[in-house]
């Protein structure tokens, strides 16, 4: 045995025997506070460590310290981390889910902007979880510059979850979120996709359209139902 | 008699008197059989062949069924239940065929926002459970933290809990095994666990 490999078995045991228990993170607070702000007011968020063995207790702190440091909010890491536990999925799966949160919330960050609430950046890491890019949460964000975007957001997670080409999805919530008051109507386009969805491949799209029609609001631009279908006749210049 | 002593009848058995008055008598009795005539042979000729090759039979009135009366029927019968010219009739007609196949209970959720910063969670089972528990973010995913109760009908759960306003992720817990979402409600898609419902309490409708 190597002397390297000497100390990396000390080290094992050495974390291996950390006590583990019920620990305090340093967390983002606040739920409609800027995430800057909000983790300059840290509170003390409690990690229930006892629901890990020692080692992925370990590895789930030290993420969590990193994307403090990196300004992410650390409750939605921390209820990743429990829900997994609470589902009793393998140790080594819950720390790759929570790491992979951390990517989706740092790009969602990174595409709604460094004032956004942790509820958003929540939200935004799920839409990128969901396939949708950094263009889709720009819109969204542009789309309501000072309000909060949080239920945007979940409805187009929703909608493209639903089978909605992500490019209509981001149109037509883009175009209903331009209304500050808008979280109903967002809601009920939702309801009514998600009725649909279940009729058929199509529907989700058709319903859509339909709703965008009945709001009164600008119809999202015209997409085929299969979205790789080329225009026959390109637009004159 | 075993098959080695099996022989071929040599020209002193054709000479055999024997054998000579036997073939005459099988030739007298060939002589005896009656003789058909042509017609008749031919009649059980065609007979047999058009019972081999399925030839058409007419009809009662002399009438042949065609080919293409299948594919009218097929085309006529397309008409009257597609309606071309009233596409929204022939949509509500599938719809209400669906809807008669359809379970009568289905699995369904809703949540509602009520005074005082509460929440209340509904979720209706189409099988019987013997508990139904709501997880989530707000307590920390535990089964037994909230369990929900039973209504009248025996299939409705339902739970009340106060939750800040935000952002919040469920789900329902059946037996204490199988967690369920709403099938309606908004989705948050599987990132390695399974799926969530999510839920947007908004601040400004509580008190």
């Amino acid at each position: 045995m190597s002397l390297s490999s000497a100390l990396l078995l000390v080290a094992q045991l050495a974390t291996a025997t950390v006590p583990a228990g019920t620990d305090t993170i340093l967390a983002a607070n606040g739920r409609g506070q800027p995430t800057p702000l909000a983790i300059t007011r840290r509170e003390q968020v409690v990690f229930d460590a006892s629901r890990f063995d020692s080692l992925t207790a370990n590895a789930l702190r030290s993420l969590f310290e990193d994307a403090a440091a990196m300004g992410l909010p650390v409750r939605p890491l921390i209820n990743r981390a429990l829900e997994g536990s609470a589902r009793r999925i393998p140790s080594d799966r819950i720390v790759r889910v929570v790491r992979e949160h951390a990517i989706a919330l740092q790009e969602a960050k990174r595409a709604l902007g460094d004032r956004s609430t942790e509820d958003e950046l929540e939200a935004g890491a799920i839409a990128v979880r969901a396939g949708l890019d950094d263009d889709a949460l720009e819109a969204v964000r542009a789309s309501r510059a000072k309000s909060p975007v949080v239920v945007p957001l979940v409805v187009l997670t929703d909608l493209v979850r639903r089978g909605v080409p992500a490019g209509n999805a981001r149109d037509a919530v883009a175009t209903l979120a331009r209304n500050p008051r808008s979280d109903d109507v967002l809601l009920g386009l939702q309801v009514t996709v998600a009725k649909n969805a279940q009729r058929g491949p199509g529907m989700a799209l058709d319903a859509l359209n339909r709703y965008i029609r009945s709001v009164g609001a600008s119809p999202a631009p015209a997409a085929p139902a299969t979205s790789d279908r080329k225009p026959v006749r390109p637009p004159e210049s | 008699m075993s098959a080695d002593e099996l022989r071929f009848p040599t020209e002193d058995d054709l000479n055999d008197p024997h054998a000579h008055e036997i073939r005459e008598r099988l030739q007298a009795s060939y002589a005896a059989q009656p003789v058909h005539d042509a017609a008749h042979m031919a009649r059980v000729s065609r007979a047999v062949l058009a019972s081999a090759m399925h030839t058409p039979v007419s009809g009662p009135r002399g009438v042949r069924p065609r080919w293409w009366w299948g594919a009218a029927a097929a085309a006529l019968l397309m008409v009257v239940v597609m309606r071309p010219w009233r596409p929204e009739a022939a949509q509500q007609q599938a719809d209400s065929a669906m809807a008669r196949t359809a379970p009568l209970v289905e699995m369904s959720g809703k949540t509602s926002e009520e005074r005082g910063g509460t929440v209340r969670f509904e979720f209706t089972l189409p099988s019987s459970a013997r508990e139904v528990a709501l997880v989530g973010d707000f307590n920390a995913w535990d089964s037994d933290a909230t369990p929900m109760q039973r209504d009248a009908s025996g299939t409705t759960w339902s739970a009340r809990i106060p939750l800040e306003p935000g952002r919040h992720e469920y789900a329902f817990v059946v037996d204490g095994q199988r967690w369920v979402i709403d099938p309606l409600a908004p989705q948050v898609p599987d990132a390695g666990f399974g799926p969530t419902n999510a839920v947007v309490i908004d601040g400004e409708a509580q008190p």
